[in-house]
């Protein structure tokens, strides 16, 4: 075994590798009485107690937030994140990239390791949206789409509904099978105790509950959620490192895509990440999907390679992307953005977050995935204007 | 006919105002008819913005030189009809599917003479 702490005795095909050495978050809500500063706080807190990192050590802090204007009337997190915690010494600035605020505040922490611009980074990202009613909401996230979109009432469901209408007419997938993805993932986040819902919810229940964009219901879409969640990035190599994170564009109009099942951006950032990491997807034992919708598992998968396109739908409908599922992959295991809940700028972190836990074993058996070294995840923004793709590994 | 800018170099089109082409990136994107098109997707949102009556019903329709729009559907169509975009009289209405036939019904007794 080669030794990472030696630059000098690294082979040069090895990926270079970044600790991530305590994670926290808060359980997501639909609604946290706690102020966006506070939910920042209460998760940075806990990763940097996980990792046994005092706040003098913290080199660079990297807040992600999407839309605190918007929800809470309020700017400068960061600089308020830093004085409360005592991150004394730390550079700080905020990152916004929709709802892959996330990922890319992971993204610069990584990066900012990598420059040597920081030995001890933190990524803490969150979003309170329960203060603004769903239709304020639905107009705030309207916003990031194109103009001439916009113009059209077009939503983000909208652009799911069009997408699940295509998939299920060109593939031999149902109704069903799509209602499939939300019971496998409401079971995961009932197991979770971080996550938003805590029910299990049946086929029947989704397609009995209200149409949102057909033929997608409201039990195929992520909620509005309150919370937020942190990850320490370090120089030194930890029980989890981070092997590649990545990201890439893609068109901003969604029509301007050649194919409306494709997501090119999550498809770039992912070849990118696997290039990276020195890996590929069928190494992958867990991943944490960006399903907003519950169609957006399907084609996210299909463009990471986990399995071939017009065919995640059987995966689910062979239940081999569940926990205890007879596949080589789970999928989800946290609840997902379906059912472990959406604050926008808290999301691409939550998934780091369950996936450092489940390499590290620390979720209760009911909830493990059989003993995994590769994890990754993909963090969406928009209906797929940029992707981050994070693929992290087990030590030894 | 609602217009869909073309790419002086490629070819490529696309209906979404943007200072550079998507495929090769030449600048001085050029109007064009976009001709007729066929619906691709359909979806009725039931949950929509402030100021949008529910349900909006949507269209994904695909035209000549890969473009592609999503825009309001008259009532009936379906994926697989042919359509052309029309751009509603009034200023900040946004263009919407309306069927191929219908549009050229309408255009024919009308091209002679304009309002």
């Amino acid at each position: 075994m080669v030794s990472h702490n030696s630059l000098s005795g690294r082979p040069e095909a090895s990926p270079a590798r970044f600790g991530l050495p305590g994670v926290g978050m808060t359980r997501f809500t639909g609604s946290d009485d706690r102020s966006i500063a506070e939910l920042l706080e209460t998760a940075a807190e806990r990763a940097l107690d996980d990792a046994d990192v005092e706040p003098d050590a913290v080199d660079s802090v990297h807040v992600g937030n999407m839309a605190a204007e918007a929800f809470n009337n309020t700017s400068g997190l960061a600089n308020a994140l830093t004085a409360s915690l005592g991150l004394s010494r730390a550079s700080a600035r905020r990152i916004e990239n929709t709802s892959a605020t996330g990922a890319s505040a992971v993204l610069d922490a990584v990066d900012t390791v990598r420059a040597g611009r920081a030995e001890v980074a933190l990524a803490v990202g969150g979003e309170k949206m329960s203060v603004a009613e769903t239709s304020v909401a639905t107009e705030i996230i309207s916003r990031i789409t194109h103009s001439q979109e916009y113009d059209q009432g077009i939503t983000l469901p909208s652009f799911a509904g069009l997408a699940a209408a295509r998939y299920l007419e060109s593939y031999d997938a149902t109704r069903r099978d799509l209602a499939r993805v939300a019971v496998k993932n409401h079971a995961n986040a009932r197991r979770n105790p971080y996550a938003q819902f805590e029910s299990d919810v049946t086929v029947a229940d989704v397609l009995d509950s209200p149409k949102v964009a057909t033929p997608l219901r409201l039990y195929d879409c992520c909620p509005t959620t309150d919370g937020a969640a942190a990850v320490v990035v370090t120089a030194a190599d930890a029980d989890v490192s981070v092997t590649a994170c990545e990201s890439a564009v893609g068109v901003h109009a969604v029509a301007d895509r050649a194919d409306p099942l494709r997501i090119e951006s999550a498809a770039a950032a992912g070849r990118a990440a696997y290039d990276a990491a020195g890996t590929d997807p069928d190494e992958i034992d867990v991943a944490c999907i960006h399903d907003a919708f519950t169609i957006l598992e399907w084609l996210e998968m299909e463009e990471l390679g986990l399995a071939e396109r017009g065919e995640a739908w059987r995966l689910t409908r062979e239940g081999r992307t569940e926990i205890d599922g007879d596949g080589d992959l789970t999928v989800n295991p946290g609840g997902g953005l379906k059912a472990r809940g959406h604050p926008l700028g808290a999301t691409g972190i939550s998934q780091l977050v369950e996936l450092v836990w489940q390499l590290r074993g620390d979720v209760p058996s009911d909830r493990a995935v059989d003993s995994p070294r590769y994890g990754l995840a993909i963090n969406v923004a928009g209906f797929g204007n940029n992707s981050v793709c994070t693929i992290v590994e087990a030590s030894g | 006919m609602t217009r869909v800018l073309e790419c002086p170099d490629c070819g490529r089109r696309t209906f979404y105002e943007k200072r550079r082409c998507l495929d090769c990136g030449a600048d001085g994107l050029r109007p064009r008819d976009s001709g007729v098109g066929i619906v691709q997707a359909v979806t009725a949102v039931h949950v929509t913005p402030d100021g949008v009556s529910a349900p909006n019903r949507l269209g994904l329709a695909s035209f000549d030189g890969d473009a592609s729009i999503i825009a309001r559907l008259e009532d009936g169509l379906e994926a697989g009809d042919s359509v052309v975009l029309e751009t509603p009289d009034g200023a900040g209405s946004p263009p919407r599917l309306v069927p191929a036939e219908t549009d050229r019904d309408r255009e024919t007794p009308t091209s002679s003479g304009k309002q």
